[in-house]
């Protein structure tokens, strides 16, 4: 396969992922795939049936002596810390202690031979409860009070005073649901006992390390005797980021108790009462603009509702907030963060991690505005957008890598905007009762982590005497193809086929202290790591040659697949193993930290990002405005991914994150009873997209860009901005609707809306 | 699952027998509804009597002026039995927008009608056809059937063994499906029948009902602008996850007017 001209599978090429072939013929492993060994045992969790109550009695014993059970644990059974916040708040019970906070909180957790004798047996326990009020709502916890944290402001200008002297205003309100992650694969945990009490954990997480924290936290243990191990996930998309640790940590004492080992899966009704969801938002604002359509005032609220712990809420509102200007410079803007405690299961990240509720705000003012002028609008957004002199965002950051304009130009033109704008506008003045609409959104997304610390990697990559190359980094492959692109890197670096280069599990043992995989800056970080540390092994052979062979450093080149030094060539493989001979190592680690960036909070200022990712998106849509059904006719979208690492790759993420973001914003409902029970926990009642709801006609293309920062090979983050490029179709409905448009727009609610005087 | 008794008798008389002589069983034909409701345990039966082992529950066959199909035929198969399409297509598209593939694979017309959902899709065209429930022990009119939410008139362990339609080449049913299990939130089913226009409505109430003013509109002036006028009231129907009443009221009318513009 070895080519002198080029590599295969260097950076840029669009090769398939890594796994395609295996996802599709059943031999990719994932947790539920490992065979147990024979003495497993399997644990169930039993849910509150509470929002919130006292726990007044608990009589487990017919529990602990059914059949096929080893163990029953209770708070009380837990030796080190019943804690599994992830931000160490506190507020997150492994297991309930005397109260419960939620409808669907682990109250114990029973350990049998089967799943199903340990479902069975969970359902013997006597528990007695004292209910108490409940907060289910936004309203409720508003009216007292109940917040899981300090109110967070960002603010620049002087939105109150120039609200006054604005030629008009308007207010409204916006009420945006949650979504449940539903990814394919559940969550689920398997741990091994080890040697001195030591547990090996294979979990389906996005962030390892944290799992090995908090299990070692409640085994009460040094981190260095707990090793998680992740080769895959079937789809993480942030609910895996902190939700997969209770379940790997009752595993953990589990196989500590009883020294078998343990296997935690939930089943997928259990997965979705028992874990968090993207937030639910209200939206308030008040808004002043000029007879053009230029915002020259906002002052905007957003409260999100949280449930009933901390976990990510305050970087996940914050970021909602970072947001909230989305590409436009408004020059007098204050925003305000509510974040509600509620007798609700706690929410947690969700691809875009609040972004997308922020830039639904903004989107709906700048709709307001063009509607109230009469104007187009797109027009209106166009007049408002950040440009080189009005570039400085709400948060005090300088907004130096705009290509909001032209990517907007471009897609306008690329997709006929204007002329179908027109047509549409003929098409529903004959047209009674199929109306169509079209909107046109732009957005931008800001990359890196905005808690600071998170912004590290590592890599560790060997070259084995043969040529051939193991690597290993802290971020963990979902689907999205981080692994792929990171071997795709390091096959660029060593100038070696991709083929060479071994893909291994992500293992706390290998790579150390990892950030989660989120934030969309897995391949930047592990990609720059693992960039750092090939670049390292390529020096240290460098050297190799010109003390070995006596040649100028200017006289060896890492040539495709060989290396010339002097006037001889040789096999890349013939120059390690040369090298190899003569001791050199062969192994090295790489690290990486984002440089640049600051944030503080008590000023609401600095410079959260390294930079921004840019897009945009045009749908159309027809609706039947007597049932409310909406169908997506035709969407263009125009996505900047800088110099992209691999166009296939990319476009799959682009086209999955733009379908689940028109998912949350038209069909995802979640619907919870008075009495705080989630009722849609099971694909029966809660309805994702499918490729059935792919639209018709579907272009999608890369914007001609490369990173003006210094990232891994001029590329640009694209796990989560396309997300939001779904935004244009819940735009597109309400140029139907008009009014006060609820999110999700189910046909009930479109239907609702057209009946509201606009 | 728990355990139970399980038996697949040959006839329909030994079903009825062997559910007389326990304690507390329950018939299966696809189980689609049963077998979750077992393994959730909202019904826990001691007995399960199989009736897919019974030749005389099955098949579909032209009696005069009635197509009569047995209790055990599965959804896919009216949806695409030559007679059924012949006679009575509404009937057979109806059973073809069935939820999805396996469940009208398994699924059985008289499981369904047994079960009486209100959501379910065959009750709209039983009433509005003026079908005949067949059983074990005697014959029920589509008028007399549905009683409540979840209840109809058959007996303690009374067997549906067939049911007939008369043949109807004019009718229509839409449905407006809930886009997750694709049960009816609405569905009306509409037909020109020997007897008048029939309207039926499934999925807006506990059980299916007639609706009488828009019937006679209809009987007057057979076009979608004789029922415009009408107002649906919310009254009764059905308020839940998937709807409020006065959507459902909404989408009755609707639905209406979308079946009588697809028979004209
Ligand atoms: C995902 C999903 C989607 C669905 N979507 C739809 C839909 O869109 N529209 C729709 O109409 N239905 C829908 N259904 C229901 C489906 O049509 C079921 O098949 C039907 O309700 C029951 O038929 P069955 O043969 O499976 O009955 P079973 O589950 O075997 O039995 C149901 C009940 O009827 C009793 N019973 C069965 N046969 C007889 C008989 N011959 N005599 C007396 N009692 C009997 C049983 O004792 C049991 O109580 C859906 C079901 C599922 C699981």
């Amino acid at each position: 396969m070895s080519n002198n001209a080029s590599i295969n599978g260097g950076v840029g090429s669009g090769i398939s992922h890594d796994s395609t072939k295996k996802h599709a013929n059943g031999t990719a492993v994932y947790v539920d795939d490992i065979r147990v060994p024979e003495n497993a045992l399997h644990l169930y969790a039993f849910p509150s049936p509470h929002a919130h109550a006292e726990i007044t009695a608990m009589d487990l014993s017919e529990v602990e002596s059914a059949d096929g059970v080893a163990l029953v644990l209770t708070a009380d059974d837990i030796t080190g810390m019943n804690d599994v916040s992830p931000t160490h708040s506190g507020d997150d019970p492994l297991l309930a202690d005397g109260k419960v906070m939620f409808q669907g909180q682990a109250i114990f957790a029973v350990a049998a031979d089967s799943l199903n004798q340990a479902r069975a047996a969970a359902q013997l326990a006597k528990i007695s409860f004292k209910p108490l009020p409940a907060i289910l709502s936004i309203n409720e916890a508003l009216a007292q009070d109940s917040f899981v944290f300090t109110p967070q402001v960002m603010a620049q200008g002087d939105a109150e005073g120039e609200l006054k002297n604005a030629k008009n205003t308007l207010s409204g309100k916006l009420n945006i649901g949650g979504q449940d992650h539903f990814y394919l694969e559940g969550q689920a945990s398997l741990v091994i006992p080890q040697e001195d009490g030591d547990v090996l954990v294979h979990c389906s997480t996005q962030h390892p390390s944290e799992v090995q924290t908090h299990v070692a936290q409640v085994l009460g243990v040094e981190r260095n005797a707990v090793t998680v191990e992740v080769r895959r996930m079937g789809g993480g998309f942030g609910g895996k980021e902190t939700q997969a640790s209770p379940w790997a940590a009752l595993a953990a004492m589990t196989a500590q108790k009883t020294g078998r080992p343990a296997k935690m899966r939930l089943v997928r009704d259990d997965d979705m009462i028992m874990t968090g969801k993207r937030h639910p938002f209200q939206i308030s604002y008040e808004v002043g603009f000029d007879d053009a359509g230029i915002v020259t005032a906002l002052d905007m609220t957003l409260v999100s509702d949280c449930g009933h712990s901390l976990d990510l809420s305050r970087a996940i509102n914050d970021r909602a907030l970072f947001h909230a200007d989305n590409c436009y410079y408004i020059p007098n803007m204050r925003v305000t963060g509510l974040k509600c405690r509620t007798n609700k299961v706690s929410n947690t990240a969700f691809r875009g991690f609040g972004a997308p509720q922020g830039m639904m705000a903004i989107e709906e003012v700048m709709d307001q505005v063009a509607q109230k002028l009469g104007k187009d609008p797109l027009a209106v957004r166009q007049a408002n957008l950040y440009n080189a002199s009005n570039n400085t965002t709400h948060y005090g950051m300088v907004v130096e890598d705009n290509v909001a304009p032209e990517i907007i130009a471009q897609l306008k033109t690329a997709s006929n905007y204007d002329k179908r704008r027109a047509e549409i506008e003929e098409f529903n003045a004959n047209n009674e009762f199929v109306k169509k609409g079209i909107a046109l959104t732009p957005l931008k997304f800001g990359i890196s982590f905005t808690t600071k610390f998170l912004n590290q990697a590592g890599a560790l990559i060997h070259i084995y005497a043969d040529g051939s190359v193991q690597l290993n980094h802290g971020g963990t492959e979902m689907g999205q193809g981080l692994f792929t692109k990171v071997a795709q890197i390091v096959a660029n670096t060593l100038n070696i086929d991709l083929e060479h280069i071994k893909i291994t599990a992500t293992n706390t043992g290998k790579v150390p202290n990892t950030s989660p995989t989120a934030a969309s800056s897995g391949t930047d970080m592990n990609g720059m790591a693992a960039k750092l540390a090939a670049e390292k092994l390529i020096d240290r052979l460098r050297q190799f040659a010109i003390e070995h062979y006596g040649v100028a450093e200017g006289d060896v080149k890492f040539l495709p697949n060989r290396v010339k030094v002097g006037k001889q060539t040789f096999s890349f493989k013939e120059f390690v193993n040369a090298a190899y001979m003569e001791r050199i190592q062969l192994s090295a680690t790489g690290f990486y930290a984002t440089p640049k960036i600051n944030f503080d909070p008590e000023t609401g200022k600095g410079r959260p990002f390294l930079y921004f990712s840019y897009g945009a998106s045009v749908s159309e849509v027809e609706v039947d405005t007597l049932t409310g059904e909406a169908e997506v006719v035709r969407v263009d979208i125009l996505h900047d991914v800088g110099r992209s690492l691999n166009p296939t790759i990319d476009l799959g993420q682009i086209e999955g994150g733009f379908i689940q973001g028109v998912g949350w914003l038209t069909n995802e409902e979640l619907f919870w009873n008075d009495d705080g029970a989630l009722a849609t926990h099971a694909p029966s009642t809660y309805k994702i997209p499918t490729m059935g709801d792919r639209p018709d006609i579907f272009n999608i293309t890369l914007f001609d860009n490369e990173n003006m920062e210094d990232t891994v090979y001029k590329s640009k983050a694209v796990g989560e901005p396309p997300f939001m490029l779904a935004i244009s179709t819940y735009r597109a409905i309400w140029q139907v609707t008009k009014g006060n448009l609820d999110a999700p727009a189910t046909p009930e609610a479109i239907l609702k809306a057209c009946g509201e005087p606009s | 699952m728990y355990k139970f008794n399980f038996a697949s008798p040959a006839t329909i008389d030994d079903a009825a027998a062997q559910f007389e002589a326990s304690d507390d069983a329950t018939y299966i034909s696809g189980g689609m509804t049963l077998v979750p409701t077992l393994k959730q345990r909202l019904a826990m039966p001691s007995d399960v009597i199989d009736l897919s082992k019974i030749a005389s529950l099955k098949g579909i066959s032209l009696d005069g002026d009635m197509v009569k199909i047995g209790a055990m035929t599965t959804h896919a198969q009216i949806a695409s039995d030559g007679l059924v399409v012949a006679n009575i297509p509404a009937l057979a598209e109806l059973a073809g927008g069935i939820g999805d593939a396996s469940v009208r694979n398994r699924g059985t017309i008289g499981g369904s009608l047994a079960n009486s959902d209100p959501a379910a899709d065959y009750p709209a065209a039983v009433l509005a056809l003026g079908a005949e429930i067949h059983t074990n022990k005697r014959t029920i009119a589509a008028a007399d059937y549905f009683v409540e939410l979840f209840e109809t008139a058959l007996d303690e362990g009374e067997i549906i063994t067939s049911i007939s339609f008369p043949v109807c080449k004019v009718a229509n049913y839409q449905k407006f499906s809930n886009p997750a299990s694709r049960y009816a939130i609405a569905g009306v089913f509409i037909a020109k029948t020997s007897a008048g226009v029939r309207v039926a409505v499934t999925g807006a109430g506990p059980y299916a009902f007639r609706q009488n003013e828009m019937e006679a509109a209809l009987d007057g002036d057979f076009s979608a602008k004789s029922i415009d006028g009408i107002t649906v009231s919310d009254d009764g129907l059905n308020e839940d996850i998937h709807a409020s009443a006065s959507y459902r009221a909404n989408l009755i009318k609707v639905l209406a007017i979308r079946a009588v513009e697809a028979i004209s």
